[in-house]
């Protein structure tokens, strides 16, 4: 099969690379002229185009990796042009935008995989393949931390609320899909937000408390408030009979104290430990494998929904100062 | 010399404060009493300690002071008891388990002119003293939000009554909410506005009487938000009992304080079990020099019951929120003393 890449920025570089390690076929960039596109085709050899359809007949696959305004908009063009999609998380910026690109998808035959990447990361996939078979009981108390710096880019739709849906969108959004793969189905989210560091009316750091329908709370974290270039993640879930922790400064498997101040400091975060594959590889090889075999993928598009669901019930949270209830149909009360 | 007595061994902590008592030059142990005669008489005999049959006998050997170690709802009968025989007293936390019982025990104090502290060590640990400097000196700048982590193993492995609602006055929040409720205002001098939590008896061993997980995000009269995990959640496996943890989100940066972070790791050689040798300064040692030097001193404790009754506010009102699923707002800073 073959795959464009619509949005020519960071994440659209990121998937370039991990789709070159597939059996799949990077047959085109589309994004906007003067973004990078240009070099980017040239680098990998494929077209550039400005516009979706102008690649359409050379294509199978849609990789949507714009901001994530955008999401919606390419997702009904890729299904109108019966393509499958593969989609950035978070699936949308509202859960009635994301059920009309699945609806959309559905209406055209085609699937709808959200790029969830944090399940393919060998740490978090490991703690959930334990605490899923029974190791440590029933996961009763979650704590995952994801605490980082802001995003740095020249026109920065990461810390545009409108573009990105802000911090609790943009970067909690992992864990709390993560938290929901792990403990079941989420009901009730009480959330805190303050901004310490960034233009007044910005979202920097958060607090979310999590109840389960099956019991559990979880404790979520998110942060843009560290100082560059600090990733950190945490990730502890206590079971009826156990426990499971893990952080990243503890796994470190390099480190490195540099006397001069040189030295690459990323623009935009991405954490990393030093793996024989990239989780990103990992995932677009699950998701390629998905589309070829036609099988049911490891991240389905209604859990992408549920996530921006649970992620939207913290921001309103926030905004109320009270808890918000998720009722059996997904409405936020 | 000031003579202390120790009413009860309930309490995990009172065989490490027969310790630290033995190690201040001018206090003395003079005895213990327990209203379990074979709790009292087993750990007399394990400890050393002069074992006298009755409260009312102890008391009786002109003390200055004593720590009251029992389960938490009979907190206030012994520290009534200690009040009326005109002795100091140094109250295990929580203070009580309910507000008019720490308001009776605070004006029964105050009414025989003792002094009645509560035992929050963490005001004396190394690093917590530490990192409030920090925050004194606006190293991380102004706080916007604070994390906090209280987790333990669960104490029946212990005392059994620590899961007997009856005796403890409910589980992993009674038990492991305060020390941080106090750091917070301790640090960033401001009381608890409002109060949200959820609870969980999914993690092990809560006898079906009592919480064994809770998750609490509070907000302080201030603005700022703090969070506490309150939960039983380390196992028996676990390479020690647990610990205390704070991380303060500042406009300048981040500062976390791991109050149990200096240990050695033992690998033993016969047995599978890890354990962690804690090597860092001991918080209880410095807490019971502070209860000794008010009573030579004849001055108010570092600690006060009003600092027990505060933390305890915040306790009933977690268990009201984790029952009504909503926030719940305490009154504000300065309203505190008609209801105290």
């Amino acid at each position: 099969m073959r795959v464009a890449i619509i949005g020519t920025g960071f994440m659209g570089k990121v998937h370039a690379e991990a789709w070159t390690q597939t059996d799949a076929r990077l047959a085109a960039f589309v994004g906007k002229r003067g973004a990078e596109g240009e070099t980017l085709a040239q680098a990998y050899g494929v077209r550039f185009a400005t516009t979706l359809e102008a690649v359409a007949g050379d294509i199978d696959v849609v990789d949507i990796c714009t901001p994530t305004h955008l999401h919606l908009e390419f997702c009904l063009r890729a299904a109108a042009e019966a393509k499958h999609v593969i989609c950035e998380k978070p699936l949308a910026l509202t859960v009635a935008e994301g059920q009309r690109m699945i609806q959309a998808c559905r209406e055209a035959g085609v699937r709808l995989l959200v790029a969830h990447v944090l399940r393919f990361f060998p740490e978090y996939r490991l703690a959930r393949e334990i605490a899923a078979r029974g190791d440590i009981g029933e996961p009763a108390v979650l704590r995952l931390s994801r605490c980082t710096f802001r995003p740095r880019k020249a026109d920065n739709w990461y810390v545009d609320p409108a573009r990105s849906g802000g911090m609790i969108l943009d970067l909690m959004v992992h864990d709390f899909d993560y938290a929901r793969w792990v403990a079941g189905d989420v009901i009730r989210v009480f959330a805190k937000a303050t901004q310490t560091s960034a233009p007044p009316g910005r979202i920097d750091h958060a607090l979310a408390i999590l109840t389960h329908r099956r019991g559990a709370i979880s404790h979520l974290e998110g942060s843009w408030a560290y100082p560059p270039s600090i990733f950190l993640t945490r990730l502890e879930i206590a079971g009826a009979a156990g426990l499971i922790e893990y952080t990243s400064p503890a796994t470190a498997a390099i480190e490195m104290h540099l006397r001069s101040e040189s030295g690459a400091s990323q623009d935009v975060p991405l954490p990393t430990s030093p793996l024989q594959e990239s989780p990103y590889t990992t995932q677009l090889r699950a998701f390629y494998q998905a589309l070829v075999d036609g099988t049911e993928p490891p991240v389905r598009a209604e859990d992408g929904a549920a996530a921006v669901q649970i992620a939207c019930a913290a921001i309103e949270s926030v905004r109320r100062g009270t808890p918000v209830e998720i009722d059996h149909e997904g409405e936020l009360r | 010399m000031i003579r202390l007595g120790l009413m009860s061994f309930a309490h995990v902590h009172a065989e490490a404060y027969v310790q630290n008592i033995r190690g201040i030059l001018d206090a003395q142990l003079v005895g213990a009493a327990d209203d379990d005669p074979a709790r009292g008489e087993h750990f007399a005999a394990k400890l050393g300690v002069q074992p006298f049959p009755t409260y009312q006998d102890l008391l009786a050997q002109h003390l200055d002071g004593v720590i009251v170690c029992s389960e938490n709802t009979r907190h206030r009968a012994h520290v009534e008891m200690a009040a009326r025989a005109g002795v100091s007293v140094l109250c295990e936390k929580p203070l009580a388990t309910t507000l008019p019982d720490a308001r009776a025990m605070i004006e029964a104090s105050a009414r025989a002119g003792v002094t009645l502290m509560v035992a929050f060590p963490m005001r004396f640990s190394a690093p917590v003293l530490q990192a409030r400097q920090a925050v004194e000196e606006g190293i991380v700048g102004k706080i916007g939000c604070c994390i906090g982590t209280n987790q333990g193993q669960n104490p029946r492995q212990q005392r059994e009554w620590f899961v007997k609602k009856q005796l403890a006055g409910g589980g992993a929040v009674m038990d492991h909410t305060v020390h941080l409720v106090d750091i917070l205002r301790w640090y960033l001098r401001t009381e608890v506005a409002e109060v949200y939590a959820q609870t969980t008896e999914l993690l092990p061993d809560g006898n079906g009487e009592v919480e064994t997980g809770g998750l609490i995000l509070l907000t302080l009269a201030n603005g700022l938000f703090a969070s506490i995990d309150c939960s039983w959640s380390r196992p028996a496996s676990y390479p020690t009992w647990g610990g205390l943890t704070l991380e303060l989100i500042g406009e300048r940066g981040v500062l976390r304080v791991d109050a149990f972070r200096q240990n050695l790791i033992i690998y033993p050689g016969r047995s599978p079990e890890i354990q962690w040798q804690p090597w860092g300064s001991d918080a209880n040692q410095a807490m019971m020099a502070e209860f000794v030097s008010a009573i030579r001193e004849h001055r108010g404790p570092a600690v006060t019951g009003t600092d027990g009754y505060r933390a305890l506010e915040v306790i009933t009102a977690a268990y009201e929120s984790a029952r009504t699923g909503q926030p719940v707002r305490l009154p504000v800073a300065g309203q505190h003393t008609e209801r105290a």
